[in-house]
C-alpha cells in the first residue's frame, strides 16, 4: 500500500501550485481590510459604505449597464496589458495610445463624410487602432533596434500624448462651443449602434470585448505563433535558442498592444462621449495594469477584473453621495493592489511555506 | 527693463526647477543602488501632504519640513521592503505607490479639511535675513531657504558620490551585488539605505513644493514632477552634476510656458511643455551605451527567501 502511494507520488510530479492560485485571492483580502481600515478611520459606516458602492453599482438594471458600459474600456487596456506581459515586457504606456487611438477614431468620425455607418464605424475603429499602434511604433523601434529601457520612454510618451491632445482639442481640431474643451461631436453614421436603450445605453462595445477576448485566449492557447509568444516571456534566453525569433515577438507584441490600447479609446469615444473630450480619460491605461497582472493574462480573467473594476468605478460616485467616503478610495484601492502585485513573490513564498509546513505534518 | 524680465526669468527657473533637482539627486542614489524608482511622484506628493499638516498643526514650518522628510521615507520604507527585502517587481511598486500616495494624501486631504486643498498654513517662501546683503540680498531673499538647503545638499552628494567609500560601494551594488557580498559588504543594508535616502529627498522636495513654494497643499500638485527627476536621471546617467543640468532646463521649458500662458504670444504652451520630453526620447534614443553593461535592475533575493 505504502509503496504504491510512494510511486502514485511520483508519476503526480507535478503537484498545485497553491502559491499561483491563491495569491490573487490573498492580494484582495489584503485590499479589502485595508481599505475598511481606511474608512473606519475617518469615521464612516463599514457597512453603509460598502452597501451604497453595491446598490450604485447593481441597484438598477440602468446602473448594472452603466458599470458594464464603465468595464470596456478596461478590459481593452487589460488586454493590452496582457498581450505585452506575456512576452515579458511591461507596457505602461497604455494611456498615452489610447489616448491617441481616441485621436484618431474621432478624426475618422469627423472628417470622413458620406458613408453609411456599417462602413464608416470599421473605418473609425481601424483608424483609432492605428493611431494606437503607430504611437507605441516608436518606443517598440527604439527597444528591439537599440535596447533602450522602455519604461521611462513610455512615461514619456504619455505626457507627450496627453499635452498634446490638450492642444489638439484647444487648437487646430477645437469644436464650436469653446466653453468645453472638445472636438464638435462625430458624425451619426459612426456612432456605436446600440444593443439596448430603455433604462440605459448599452453599446456594442461590450460585444466587441467579448469577442477580443475570445480571439486573444484562441491566439495565445491554441496556435503556434501563440506559443512562441508565451516561450519569449517564460524565457527569453530559451525561446533564442529555440530558434524562436525573440524580438520580433516583442515588437509584435508591443504594436497590438498599442492597436488594443486604442481600441478602448476608440470605442470610449465612438460609444459614450461621441466627441473627444480634453483628460476624458481617468486613468483607463493604468487599470488596465493591476488587471492584467492578477489574472497573469489571462483574457477571461482579464475580463472578470475589468468588470470589478467597472463596479468600483461606477459604485464609488453613489457611495460618495450616499455614505460620504470620498471616491479617492478608487485610487487607493488600485494603488493598494499594485503594490501587492509588485510583493507579489513574498506573498507565494509565504503561501508555499503554510502549505509545504501543513504537509510536513501531515508526514508526520 | 529688460534687465529686470530676464532676472525674473531666471528666479523662476530657479524656482521651478528645484523639486526637480531635489528628487532627482535622491533619485540618483537608489538608481545607483540598483532600484528603479518610479514611486518618486507619490513620496513627493506624500511629502507635500506631510508638511502641510506638520505646519498646520504645531504653526512651525519647519516642524512640517521635517513631518514632510519622515512621509516621503515612509513611502521609501515601503519601497524598499518590497524591492530590496522581499525582491519584488520594482517597476510596478513604484507606480503603485504613486497611486496609493496620491490617492491616501486626496483621500484624508477631503476627510480633515472637506476639500481637495488646505488652508493656508505657515510657510518658508522666502529666506528673510538675506535681504540686508547689498546689491543682491534682495533677490537672494525671494527663494525659500530649501533652495539653500539645496545647494548644500548638491555639494554633498557630489562629494558622496564620487569621492567616499559609501559612494563607490553603492555604485558597485548597482552594477554587481554578488561582487560586493563576496567581498564582505552588506549588499541589503546599502540598498535600503539608498532607497531610504531617496524617500526622503523626495519629501524634502515635496515639502518645498507645498510650504517652500505655496502655503497650501493641493491635491495632484506634484503635477508629474516626480517623473521629471526619474527622467532626468535616466537622462542624466546618474551623473549629479548632469541631473542638475537637465532638470534646469526642464524648468526653463517649465518657465516659458509660464510666461508664454501670461503673455498670450500664439504659441501653445502645451507644446512647450512638450520639448523636455521630446528631448529627453531623442537623448534616450541617441544613448549608445543603452545595451552596454546595464545596472543590475533585479531583485537581488536573500537566501531565506528563496524558494
Amino acid at each position: 500500500m505504502t509503496k504504491e502511494l510512494t510511486v502514485k507520488n511520483k508519476i503526480n510530479r507535478e503537484p498545485v501550485n497553491w502559491a499561483k492560485i491563491l495569491s490573487p485571492v490573498f492580494i484582495v483580502l489584503i485590499t479589502m481590510i485595508f481599505t475598511s481600515f481606511l474608512i473606519w478611520t475617518t469615521r464612516g459606516n463599514l457597512l453603509n459604505a460598502y452597501y451604497y458602492m453595491i446598490v450604485g453599482a447593481f441597484g438598477s438594471l440602468s446602473a448594472f449597464i452603466s458599470t458594464l458600459n464603465k468595464a470596456v474600456p478596461i478590459s481593452f487596456a487589460g488586454f493590452a496589458v496582457a498581450v505585452s506581459s506575456k512576452t515579458g515586457i511591461f507596457n505602461i504606456g497604455i494611456e498615452g495610445q489610447l489616448v491617441f487611438g481616441a485621436l484618431g477614431s474621432s478624426l475618422a468620425g469627423l472628417y470622413v463624410t458620406g458613408l453609411p455607418g456599417f462602413m464608416h464605424i470599421p473605418i473609425c475603429i481601424i483608424s483609432g487602432m492605428l493611431f494606437g499602434m503607430l504611437y507605441a511604433l516608436i518606443p517598440a523601434l527604439l527597444y528591439v533596434k537599440k535596447g533602450t529601457g522602455l519604461l521611462v520612454i513610455h512615461i514619456m510618451m504619455n505626457n507627450i500624448a496627453n499635452l498634446l491632445i490638450t492642444y489638439f482639442v484647444v487648437g487646430p481640431f477645437a469644436g464650436d462651443n469653446r466653453m468645453i474643451a472638445s472636438t464638435n461631436p462625430i458624425q451619426d453614421s459612426a456612432k456605436l449602434p446600440y444593443l439596448i436603450t430603455t433604462p440605459n445605453k448599452l453599446t456594442i462595445g461590450i460585444i466587441i470585448s467579448i469577442a477580443v477576448a475570445c480571439i486573444l485566449w484562441h491566439y495565445l492557447n491554441k496556435t503556434t505563433s501563440g506559443y512562441e509568444l508565451r516561450t519569449c516571456g517564460d524565457n527569453s534566453i530559451a525561446a533564442k535558442f529555440a530558434g524562436i525569433k525573440v524580438k520580433r515577438y516583442q515588437a509584435g507584441a508591443l504594436l497590438a498592444s498599442g492597436a488594443l490600447a486604442g481600441l478602448a479609446g476608440s470605442i470610449e469615444v465612438l460609444g459614450t462621449y461621441h466627441r473627444l473630450y480634453d483628460n476624458f480619460s481617468p486613468g483607463y491605461g493604468f487599470d488596465g495594469i493591476p488587471i492584467a497582472m492578477l489574472a497573469s493574462g489571462n483574457p477571461f480573467g482579464v475580463l472578470v477584473g475589468a468588470f470589478l473594476f467597472g463596479v468600483l468605478r461606477v459604485g464609488s460616485i453613489n457611495m460618495q453621495s450616499k455614505a460620504g467616503v470620498s471616491s479617492e478610495i478608487v485610487l487607493v484601492i488600485q494603488g493598494v493592489l499594485i503594490t501587492l502585485i509588485a510583493a507579489q513573490y513574498i506573498i507565494r513564498f509565504a503561501i508555499n511555506k503554510l502549505v509545504y509546513r501543513k504537509k510536513k505534518e501531515e508526514r508526520a | 527693463m529688460s534687465h529686470t524680465i530676464i532676472i525674473a526669468i531666471i528666479i523662476s527657473i530657479l524656482r521651478l526647477s528645484v523639486p526637480v533637482v531635489i528628487t532627482g539627486l535622491g533619485n540618483m542614489f537608489s538608481v545607483r543602488a540598483g532600484i528603479m524608482n518610479l514611486g518618486a511622484e507619490g513620496m513627493m506628493i506624500t511629502g507635500a501632504f506631510c508638511a502641510v499638516l506638520g505646519s498646520y498643526f504645531t504653526g512651525n514650518p519647519w516642524i512640517g519640513v521635517i513631518c514632510g522628510v519622515m512621509g516621503g521615507m515612509v513611502i521609501g520604507l515601503f519601497h524598499s521592503l518590497i524591492c530590496v527585502e522581499f525582491g519584488g517587481m520594482q517597476n510596478i511598486s513604484g507606480l503603485g505607490l504613486n497611486m496609493l500616495a496620491a490617492g491616501l494624501t486626496s483621500f484624508f486631504c477631503r476627510s480633515i479639511y472637506g476639500t481637495g486643498f488646505s488652508p493656508t498654513v505657515a510657510s518658508i517662501q522666502k529666506t528673510g535675513f538675506l535681504a540686508k546683503i547689498p546689491l543682491i540680498g534682495n533677490v537672494l531673499a525671494q527663494f525659500s531657504p530649501i533652495f539653500y538647503v539645496l545647494i548644500l545638499l548638491f555639494l554633498l552628494c557630489c562629494f558622496i558620490v564620487d569621492k567616499t567609500v559609501v559612494g563607490l560601494r553603492m555604485n558597485s551594488v548597482g552594477f554587481n551585488p554578488q561582487m560586493v557580498e563576496t567581498a564582505g559588504i552588506d549588499v541589503w543594508k546599502l540598498k535600503h539605505i539608498s532607497v531610504l535616502v531617496c524617500g526622503s529627498l523626495a519629501g524634502l522636495a515635496g515639502a518645498y513644493l507645498s510650504i517652500g513654494q505655496l502655503n497650501i497643499f493641493m491635491e495632484g500638485m506634484t503635477m508629474g514632477k516626480g517623473m521629471l527627476a526619474v527622467i532626468a536621471v535616466q537622462m542624466g546617467r546618474q551623473q549629479p552634476q548632469r541631473i542638475l543640468i537637465i532638470a534646469l532646463i526642464f524648468g526653463l521649458c517649465d518657465a516659458l510656458q509660464l510666461q508664454l500662458q501670461i503673455n498670450n504670444v500664439g504659441i501653445a504652451p502645451e507644446l512647450i511643455q512638450t520639448i523636455p520630453y521630446i528631448a529627453g526620447i531623442t537623448a534616450l534614443a541617441m544613448d549608445s551605451s543603452a545595451g552596454i553593461a546595464p545596472r543590475m535592475m533585479q531583485p537581488y533575493l536573500k537566501n531565506k527567501y528563496k524558494f
